[in-house]
């Protein structure tokens, strides 16, 4: 089923939640639309191809404490970018 | 008789015949101008000034046999002449060149009807209108053809004639190459990608179908797959249908039905398509999947699928020495493989992007160009390895579920390159991979602003790839 904005945040506040080992309420957010350069949302993971199309979605950053994540999403999925080197995908 | 009456009679006879003399050599000369004007003009190849276009412009209209119908090896003469009575038709002609292949008329003047007819019976491998191209001006010049299709005229990519603030002539000459070839069907273009909408009313009679004496794709680890219309790596099967849109998108571009008065044209009017998928429902798929997919196309091409081309509207830059070498399989088997330079608005040259960026002899890199002829703002390049540019930024094109699209990237400009690299193999059927790679290449209008970005330093003219100087 297709996500929406708000579905692609929670998604993301959980999955930090759950890295960090804090409570939801603990994080922070700001979101804004973009455009990314390709269908893996400019986050492609080891051994994934993706096409190259651009493609709209949205620039999730979360905060908790002192530290910054990005996360980034569409109607299809949800991204962990470049956290400690690598892009992750968000079930 | 009275023997008063008789020379009346005798003087009408004379008239009639007369009449019908004249009627008769009225259609002969007629039919003679019509044929002296589908012959390219040798007066006029350079390409005419701006502002000359919309005198030479070439209406695509109907011509006298309504149909050209090609019937399935087997079917007789005595049954192709049972099947056009019972359909109030008449076998205009027969093409001894290709088999089977007749052109009809329709006595019941519905010709879209009549092609519908055709095209359900099981004897028929296609049926098509029959065109004619009929010039609006005395005179000489060069020609082009104008398809039918209502949204052709959002295709600024075949004729950019400065709509929506796009330049003249920035385009890859399209029309004038059609006026050589407008594809075949005897070219299969494997699209490696999110699958395709087979079902799609602009792409549906140009998808590969697995011929009735082929037998069904046999793999050692996945056994017997039905392979109708090509091969789904995501799922293993032989259902390769879009879930996502990419695939679709990039399919009509290469070759969505023309001149059949519906949505857009592709480079091809009629090619084959066949649709391989490895990208999932949002647009990604793994290097395996690709492999696999890309293994299928050249076991089909060694079990006499024509598979020529294939193309590649993805990429990422982790390099994988397996797909670089079924890349190169595939080039042992005569297959071009064309592939999205990437949209990262970097420079290959410093940091690849693969599979464009694989040095491999049948490998196409292709960069974006917007509307004006810039390099879309976020197209790689690479003057050792981005090879050739093509239109690729508000690219309209085939969707899921009957619908037309808008869509950006170097995903759109590379099947481009490979439908024209399917029109010269509509032309020469037998050209080596790496002599049609090289008329690729040589085939493109210098653009300012790709001198020194990328290696052709131009945009692929169609119309030169078919040999229009």
């Amino acid at each position: 089923m297709a996500l929406t904005k708000q579905d692609a945040i929670e998604h993301a506040r959980k999955d930090l939640a759950k890295r960090l080992n804090i409570d939801v309420d603990e994080i922070h957010e700001s979101v804004e639309d973009a455009e990314f350069p390709d269908m893996a949302l400019g986050a492609a993971t080891r051994g994934e191809m993706s096409g190259q199309m651009i493609t709209s979605g949205w620039r999730i950053r979360l905060s908790a404490g002192r530290q910054n994540f990005e996360y980034r999403a569409n109607k299809n999925q949800v991204r962990l970018y470049n956290y400690k080197g690598k892009n992750y995908t968000v079930d | 008789m009275n023997r008063n009456n008789f020379i009346p009679h005798l003087a009408l006879a004379l008239v009639l015949i007369l009449v019908a003399a004249f009627a008769g050599q009225l259609r002969k000369w007629q039919k003679q101008w019509r044929s002296s004007i589908s012959i390219v003009p040798s007066a006029s190849k350079t390409r005419q000034p701006v502002d000359e276009k919309e005198i030479l412009r070439e209406d695509f209209k109907r011509g006298e046999a309504d149909i050209l119908v090609r019937f399935r090896p087997g079917v007789t003469e005595a049954a192709i002449k049972q099947i056009t009575a019972r359909l109030n038709d008449e076998v205009e002609d027969q093409i001894e060149a290709v088999s089977g292949l007749e052109s009809i008329d329709d006595l019941d003047d519905d010709v879209d009807a009549a092609v519908a007819e055709y095209r359900a019976l099981p004897e028929v491998e296609y049926a098509e209108k029959n065109y004619q191209i009929e010039l609006d001006h005395a005179g000489g010049g060069f020609k082009h053809l104008h398809p039918e299709d209502p949204r052709f005229v959002d295709q600024w990519a075949l004729a950019n004639d400065g709509q929506n603030g796009g330049k003249e002539g920035a385009d890859i000459n399209a029309m004038r190459a059609w006026s050589e070839t407008t594809g075949s069907d005897e070219v299969v273009v494997a699209v490696l990608d999110s699958g395709v909408d087979y079902n799609h009313e602009d792409l549906a009679n140009n998808i590969w179908s697995r011929r009735a004496n082929l037998d069904p794709y046999e793999d050692a680890d996945l056994g017997v797959v039905d392979d109708e219309h090509g091969y789904n790596a995501v799922d293993n099967d032989g259902d390769p249908f879009d879930e996502n849109g990419h695939g679709t998108h990039c399919a009509g571009i290469i070759g969505a039905e023309g001149g059949n008065s519906i949505g857009v044209t592709g480079v091809n009017w009629k090619v084959r398509i066949m649709p391989l998928k490895f990208m999932n429902a949002g647009g990604f798929g793994t290097t395996k999947d690709a492999i696999e997919a890309i293994n299928y196309a050249i076991a089909r091409k060694r079990d006499g699928v024509n598979v020529r081309v294939i193309n590649a509207s993805w990429g990422s830059t982790q390099r994988s020495r397996a797909l670089e070498d079924v890349i190169r399989k595939a080039n042992d088997e005569g297959i071009l493989f064309v592939a999205a330079s990437g949209n990262s608005s970097t420079n290959n040259d410093r940091q690849p992007h693969y599979p464009s960026s694989y040095n491999l002899p049948n490998v196409v890199s292709v960069a974006a160009l917007d509307r004006n002829d810039q390099l879309a703002q976020f197209s790689n390049y690479g003057v050792r390895s981005v090879h050739i540019a093509a239109p690729g930024k508000d690219i309209l094109s085939t969707w899921l579920g009957n619908d037309y699209e808008e869509h950006s990237g170097t995903s759109m400009a590379t099947p481009v390159v490979a439908g024209v690299a399917a029109l010269i193999l509509s032309q020469k059927p037998n050209l080596a991979v790496e002599e049609l790679r090289e008329r690729l290449l040589k085939a493109v209008d210098p653009v300012p602003a790709l001198k020194g970005k990328i290696q052709s330093g131009g945009r692929i003219d169609a119309a030169r790839a078919v040999g229009i100087e």
